[in-house]
């Protein structure tokens, strides 16, 4: 492994969270260094004092605050590591290993586990065999219980456009993206439990506590737009998704990694000037607070958190005035409106249209990372309020399926006609697939770890495309299979980002997205 | 027997076979020092049991012989050499990762296989983690002199610590700070030691007291207070990732934690030795007796996330178990040991030398605990309860019976006359998918539907419905129920707080299927558009579905249908009692627990006489009395220190291969772990010995006086709030991949001091406080931060912003509204909702119920908190060894505009003219004082005076909660 000398202006270093370093990139943890000997390395790097106090700008300083003096330090001589290749990059400063295809991205999330084989993947053998029993696997136990024979889905398929890919007649709308979509068929999960299933998906580990891939890019590339926050959570209005915020956390990454919560039916919290104060007092209030804070950071020149401080209640300004006006749907033209669907009768339907239309308008101002949530309840009686057939799976997609196609199918569409889809990455993501059985005793499919569906568009995906496949019924990745791993590898990979070399240190490991795994899927990049 | 390679071994066979072999060629080749060490290095890393790749193991020979990689005496016939060997020009196909084998290396294999490929079989080849027994915090604590200094001050060649300090410094050629003055270090002891800002009045008694020990006397006083234990106990709680709700999916908050967050703050208050401490968390409840306040510390062992939502995968099952003891098993490594155990979880530690034995050791330590309460009392306590509920229970039994006794004597009455009733009930029984009912044309406003009696318990009177129609008696009937026609629909439903409408009675009337009103009372009223003539009603709770006999759709039994002009008076225009009973199936045995048949429902209610009506009523008296007794009798209080469960002990017990409790590798029992072998008394446990004496095995190895780990990371986490930054900077991690210390022999010094002084921290305290290091000033000095930008070694005293917990503390108390009660269950900052799951909703208005210290906050993991989770308060998923210190314009919006900000800010004011009067002047020197424990200059004053003049004390008030003078201390 080549090894290069620490950069000492590397601004990773934050203080107070002494447990990260700047740190080679452990490959996995079977990377072996090539030396123990830390001192050996790095003895040389004692000179250097690299502190540059200008690079504290702005916008430095949202996308990748130093809090504290970074520069000279002698912790390096306490660590035994090397700096990963990639040593001029640097997190937070829209920098990345190389060039992108993407520059942010847009992941929909239907949680409760969203039905392959209603939905994406056709699977005749089911019709074939409808009522008969699972071969090798009959009358198993899964999730909820015994399982039945084998059920055709209520929906027929049909080929939709150039690729003559079939869709489920379920979604009109959606099919009409099939030749921009990669389908990544054969996707698998470690778990069969919603809440660690969805937090799997998001933060590529099964248990909290890890941060999510949007936190991850905070990380990695900051802010594109100084006036709104890097990453954002579109929870549905029907509720939060299985375990919650924990799918939009920092982790343990600083907290400003985390998601902003906003929806066109929940503002930003704390975002409007109380209203018993005056926009005179407001000012005032501010020049004095900037004067008294200015005045504390000359005092401790060398305490860059004080500037970054003073610079944080700026961009609250701003905010406050960038945020209102992203959230104004009613700038947008009636046609827009129509397309969206954000008017329907169907008041789930209008509120997760608005959602959409919130979500384009978010992207095109330069937010990073936009999650964006359908059905997004944890629990309540299966299947009413999210993806989670397990009773009555007609009834319930039928629900489901028409305010998620025209409102998602619009907002494609729409990312499409504007060129943002150009450099926007479009993921369609649930926790885990159904079965093809049904569960004993109904009509409604159990939970599935062993096969699911998951896509993604636009920014250096190929469309018009499927990669791997579950068998014949649908049971089990079988073609291909693909991890969760391998969906971020990709993803970061299309983000200009090595998956191997993005980590951050905490409690003993250098943690990444992708653990220790993950391979790129090049066969759906365009 | 199995062989592990150390480092040192290692090495020699290196050199050994990477030397020409010529001279080696008339000696057989021996396996274990030269071909070994050629697949530790290069094959085994994937190819072992635990990673598998091709489905192939290098560990033993099996794998190789089995799919004859090698074939014994025939080295040309084995694929093994043929994949490592390169071809045509073309790299071999083995190792993907790393360099080739060298030549001399394929030449070996080839001999060794040619010479029958001996492979003994106690030899296994594992990988070598980085680190060995020989890494530094593996060592027994040195015996060690601070060093002398020649040039050392006089003020710093008193205290220990400072000789060590001063030694570093001058390697460097870096001075330290002169000492801070009084104000400031007033400030900076009473915010590390109490976590609150000291009151003016303080400041000026420590600034202008004469006495030279005025500051060691100053600590004493900072020492005695209560508000040490709620400081450093939320230090300590950080470490053991205590959370108050489960996590995960259900994330159901935690309501009997908290007397654990009050035994961690009364034990530092009491200056507790600290590994006894450490014992109460691993053992507790095995020496403690039955103390509940010793106990009360194996809350330690489930104050983590866990999964607890049902799974009927036995798979899965195995799955979430295994990551629950792995939680378990690495917040102990980390809390007490600075290792990261969970490593070893899959495969042996790749860095440190924790081995996957070491792992499932601990595995079979922790394998008796599960999640969840119980009551801790007494001994006496517990006597007393069961003496007080032994004969009421006895009662209840009593009075239980004769109600069975009466009602078996009128069911067998009734059983004997079934022909007759049955001839009551022609209609066939009611049916999920349509129940219909015809009757005489009558005028309605209000129609309703009464549930009498429940299809699955028929004592239960709550039901669903899909749809509800009502037609009128017209010559083209129309459903004047829909909601399209004027109807509208009324009943109390299932409510999910923050989606009001999830399960309401509109969807009865919606005229579509899918979605049900869940009632939660008998009642479901549908009020006509206008006084309508009607003559039926269709109603269901299963129409259209495939599986109308699922619970989902559980619909009613017996009902009436009444209708009404005005919704106050009803009249009963049909009813179902003359249907036949549901779910009418032939007798089986019943359990006393379970609900009568809906027939025997109804054979009971007409069968019975008056007089036995007056004797069940009688009977129902004096139960309700003695039931009202028991709930008198005290409760034991239950505690959340997790249940101890025999079976799930029983062993044996064994090596996970890859983690997978699918692959159940090598046997293993209780036993310590093997990297401190050299150093601390080992021990191994018979696999059957019980859980209790497990933990408590661990509990006294871990704080062994030999064992060098526990003092260590201890006396590294105390310097490490002292100063913001540990001598070991990764404070849970003393391991290849953490840091390695500044001052190894002060690091010895401070654990050896802590041992000899009783593992009491105070005593610690006193030390480091009292130290030069720690009294010096935090000025910056360009030449010094040249050398040591960090201050790692310690020439400034590094300021600090404060944690979440101090920020909100301290605008309390400043405010003069910190409601100083300790202990007891905590307060909310988020509205709770529970359906199924949880929801945390930060709340818009903090009342006073919430003005306690932010330690008595109940946390609920992936909750989000105004002010708390911005300023790095951290979730609780993992041991969190220090504070992340973060600034965002996040925090900006809530400092400026929460109600608790502008609450406070308009206390503030009070309490200034409370205290200054009315002389703005004066408000604002006092303002300064309990902000900044400093007096404003003459700039800041005409500043200050602007803002209220222009506006008000209250403007000003927000302006310096605000300020970054009021978080950072110097």
């Amino acid at each position: 492994m080549n090894l290069r000398e620490f950069s000492f202006g590397n601004p990773t270093r934050e203080r107070g969270n002494s447990d990260f370093h700047p740190t080679i990139a452990i490959e996995d943890c079977n990377t072996l260094l090539t030396s123990n000997n830390a001192d050996e390395r790095l003895e040389n790097d004692m000179s250097k004092t690299a502190l540059d106090l200008s690079l504290l700008s702005r916008r430095n300083f949202l996308g990748n605050m130093y809090t504290g003096l970074a520069g000279v330090g002698l912790m390096h001589l306490l660590h035994n590591r090397a700096q990963a290749d990639q040593s001029d990059w640097q997190p937070g400063r829209g920098m990345s290993h190389f060039p992108p295809k993407a520059k942010r991205v847009l992941q929909i999330f239907c949680p409760g586990a969203a039905s392959h084989m209603d939905l994406w993947e056709y699977k005749p053998a089911l019709e074939k065999y409808h009522g008969k029993p699972l071969p090798g696997e009959e009358n198993f136990v899964s999730f909820q219980g015994k399982n039945g024979n084998l059920m055709k889905s209520p929906w027929a398929f049909a080929p939709a456009g150039e690729c003559g890919k079939h869709m489920s007649t379920l979604m009109p709308h959606m099919s009409r993206h099939a030749d921009d979509i990669a389908f990544l068929h054969a996707m698998h999960s470690k778990t069969n439990t919603h809440g660690p299933g969805c937090v799997f998906m998001n933060t590529g580990h099964p248990t909290e506590g890890f941060p999510s891939a949007g936190a991850w890019l905070s990380y990695a590339l900051g802010s594109e737009n100084d006036n709104l926050p890097t990453y954002v959570a579109i929870p549905d209005i029907r509720g939060e998704p299985p375990n919650g915020k924990a799918n939009w956390a920092n982790g343990f990454l600083p907290a400003r990694h985390q998601a902003m919560m906003m929806s066109d039916q929940q503002p930003i919290r704390n975002l409007s000037r109380p209203p018993v104060i005056s926009q005179a007092e407001e000012t005032a209030s501010r020049k004095l607070l900037d004067q008294l804070n200015r005045n504390f950071a000359e005092a401790n020149p060398a305490n860059t958190d004080l500037q970054a401080r003073i610079a944080a209640y700026t961009l609250a300004a701003r905010m406050q005035l960038s945020a209102p006006e992203v959230s104004n749907l009613s700038s947008e033209s009636r046609a827009t409106h129509e397309f969206y669907g954000t008017h329907d009768e169907n008041d789930l339907k209008a509120a997760y249209a608005r959602n959409c239309l919130l979500a384009r308008r978010l992207l095109e101002r330069g937010v990073r990372c936009v999650n964006l949530y359908c059905a997004s309840r944890a629990s309540g009686v299966d299947g009413l309020l999210n993806w989670d057939a397990h009773k009555t799976l007609k009834p319930d997609y039928e629900r489901h399926c028409p305010i998620f196609d025209q409102p998602t199918a619009a907002l494609l569409s729409d990312l499409k006609q504007s060129g943002l889809l150009d450099d926007t990455l479009v993921l369609w993501t649930t926790e885990f697939g159904r079965m093809p059985t049904h569960q004993s005793g109904t009509a409604g499919r159990d939970h599935n770890p062993d096969g699911f569906t998951c896509w993604m568009m636009g920014a250096g995906v190929k469309g018009g495309v499927s990669y791997g496949a579950t068998d014949e019924f649908g049971r089990r990745a079988e073609v291909h299979p693909t991890t969760v791993w391998d969906f971020y590898a990709t993803v970061l990979h299309l983000l200009g980002f090595d998956h191997e070399q993005l980590t951050w240190y905490h409690n003993g490991l250098d943690r990444r997205l992708t653990d220790v795994h993950g391979h790129v899927v090049e066969e759906i990049l365009a | 027997m199995l062989i592990r390679f150390s480092i040192v071994e290692v090495f020699l066979i290196g050199a050994l076979s990477a030397a020409p072999t010529v001279t080696a060629a008339e000696q057989p080749v021996d396996f274990q020092k030269q071909i070994a060490p050629i697949f530790e290095q290069h094959c085994v890393r994937c190819h072992s049991p635990g990673n598998n790749k091709g489905e192939l193991s290098l560990a033993t020979f099996d794998n190789l012989q089995e799919n004859e990689y090698v074939i014994a005496g025939k080295a040309d016939e084995s694929y093994l050499l043929e994949v490592v060997t390169a071809n045509d020009g073309d790299p071999p196909a083995m190792p993907k990762e790393g360099d080739p084998l060298s030549d001399d290396d394929v030449e070996l294999l080839r001999r060794w296989i040619s010479e029958g490929a001996d492979w003994p079989s106690d030899v296994i080849v594992r990988e070598r983690s980085r680190a060995d027994s020989s890494w530094w915090s593996l060592q027994p604590l040195a015996d060690v002199e601070p060093p002398v200094s020649e040039s050392i001050p006089a003020a710093w060649n008193i205290n220990p610590i400072d000789w060590f300090v001063y030694a570093k410094l001058a390697e460097q050629g870096l001075q330290p700070n002169p000492p801070a003055d009084r104000r400031s270090l007033i400030r900076r002891a009473t915010y590390d030691l109490l976590g609150l800002p000291p009151s003016p009045e303080e400041v000026d008694a420590f600034v202008s007291d004469p006495d030279p020990q005025a500051y060691e006397q100053l600590i004493e006083r900072l020492l005695d207070s209560p508000h040490y234990g709620e400081r450093w106990g939320r230090h300590w709680l950080d470490v053991v990732r205590f959370g108050e709700s489960n996590g995960f999916e259900k994330n159901t908050v935690i309501n009997t934690l908290w007397p654990f967050r009050d035994y961690v703050i009364q034990s530092i208050n009491d200056d507790k030795p600290f590994d006894r401490f450490i014992r109460e968390h691993l053992a507790g409840d095995v020496f403690g007796g039955d103390d509940p306040n010793v106990a009360v510390g194996t809350a330690f062992l489930v104050a983590g996330p866990y999964d607890d939502v049902g799974n009927q995968d036995a798979e899965q099952i195995a799955q979430i178990r295994a990551n629950t003891l792995d939680e378990m098993i690495n917040s102990t490594g980390q809390a007490f040991l600075g290792m990261t155990l969970g490593c070893a979880r899959c495969h042996d530690h790749k860095f440190d030398p924790i081995t996957q034995r070491d792992y499932y050791a601990m595995y079979a330590t922790f394998a008796g605990v599960r999640h969840g309460n119980t009551p801790l009392a007494t001994p006496q306590a517990r006597s007393e309860r069961t003496a007080l509920l032994k004969p009421l229970n006895k009662r209840k039994a009593e009075l239980e019976k004769a109600q069975d006794d009466l009602k078996e004597k009128i069911l067998k009455r009734a059983h004997d006359r079934l022909d007759h009733y049955e001839a009551i009930w022609p209609r066939p029984p009611v049916d999920r998918t349509g129940t219909e009912e015809t009757f005489e044309p009558v005028v309605a406003k209000f129609v309703r539907l009464v549930c009498e009696a429940q299809d699955i318990n028929p004592q239960a009177t709550v039901f669903r419905v899909d749809e509800f129609e009502i037609w009128s008696a017209e010559s083209k009937p129309r459903n004047v129920a829909l909601a399209t026609n004027g109807g509208r629909a009324t009943g109390e439903a299932r409510k999910i707080e923050d989606f009001p409408g999830a399960y309401g009675p509109q969807h009865a009337i919606d005229g579509k299927t899918g979605a049900r009103f869940i009632s939660t009372t008998p009642y479901l009223t549908i009020e006509l558009a206008e006084p309508t003539p009607i003559n039926r009603v269709l109603f269901s709770s299963a129409r259209g579905e495939q599986t109308p006999e699922h619970s989902k759709f559980v619909f009613v039994a017996d009902y009436r249908i009444e209708v009404s002009d005005d919704g106050t008076s009803w009249r009963e225009v049909a009813h179902g009692r003359d249907r036949r009973p549901v779910g009418n199936k032939p007798d089986r045995p019943r359990s006393k627990a379970e609900p009568p048949t809906h027939r025997d429902h109804r054979l009971l209610h007409l069968e019975t006489t008056d007089e036995e009506r007056r004797q069940q009523a009688q009977l129902s008296r004096e139960l309700n009395t003695v039931k009202r007794e028991i709930t008198r009798v005290p409760e034991l209080p239950d505690v959340w220190i997790g249940t101890r469960n025999r079976d799930d002990a029983q062993g044996p017990f064994h090596v996970f291969l890859g983690g997978s409790p699918q692959k159940k590798g090598e046997l293993v029992v209780p036993a310590s772990l093997s990297p401190l072998n050299n150093v601390a008394p080992k021990y191994q446990l018979p696999g059957d010995v019980d859980e209790s004496a497990r933990r408590n095995k661990l509990a006294n190895w871990i704080t062994d006086p030999n064992n060098p780990l526990t003092p260590r990371v201890l006396a590294n986490r105390v310097w490490h709030y002292h100063f913001g930054t540990g001598i070991v900077d990764t404070p849970n991690d003393f391991g290849y991949m953490g840091g390695r210390p500044t001052h190894p022999e002060l690091l010895d010094f401070l654990a050896r001091q802590l041992q000899q002084n009783g593992w009491r921290l105070k005593a610690m305290h006193r030390l480091i406080m009292t130290s030069q290091t720690y009294r010096q000033s935090s000025k910056f000095r360009d030449g010094a931060a040249a050398v040591d930008g960090d201050s790692r070694l310690l020439w400034r005293y590094p300021p600090r912003r404060l944690s979440a917990e101090e920020i909100r503390d301290t605008i309390l108390s400043i405010a003069g509204k910190l409601d100083q009660t300790m202990g007891g269950p905590g307060f909310r900052l988020y509205h709770f909702m529970q359906d199924n799951v949880c929801t945390y909703v930060p709340l818009d208005k903090h009342g006073p119920e919430t003005y306690r210290r932010a330690v008595y906050h109940q946390n609920a993991r992936a909750s989000v908190v105004d002010l708390m989770t911005e300023f790095d308060q951290p979730d609780c998923a993992f041991s969190t060894p220090h504070r992340a210190q973060t600034t965002s314009p996040l925090q900006a919006l809530t400092m400026l505009n929460h109600s608790f900000t502008l609450d406070m800010a308009r206390d503030l004011a009070e309490r200034l003219q409370r205290e200054a009067g009315k002389n703005r002047r004066r408000q604002i020197a006092r303002a300064y004082e309990l902000c900044y424990s400093r007096k404003p200059t003459a700039d800041e004053i005409s500043a200050c005076r602007q803002l209220i003049r222009e506006h008000n004390l209250v403007a000003l008030c927000r302006v310096l909660l605000n300020t970054s003078e009021l978080i950072y201390v110097q």
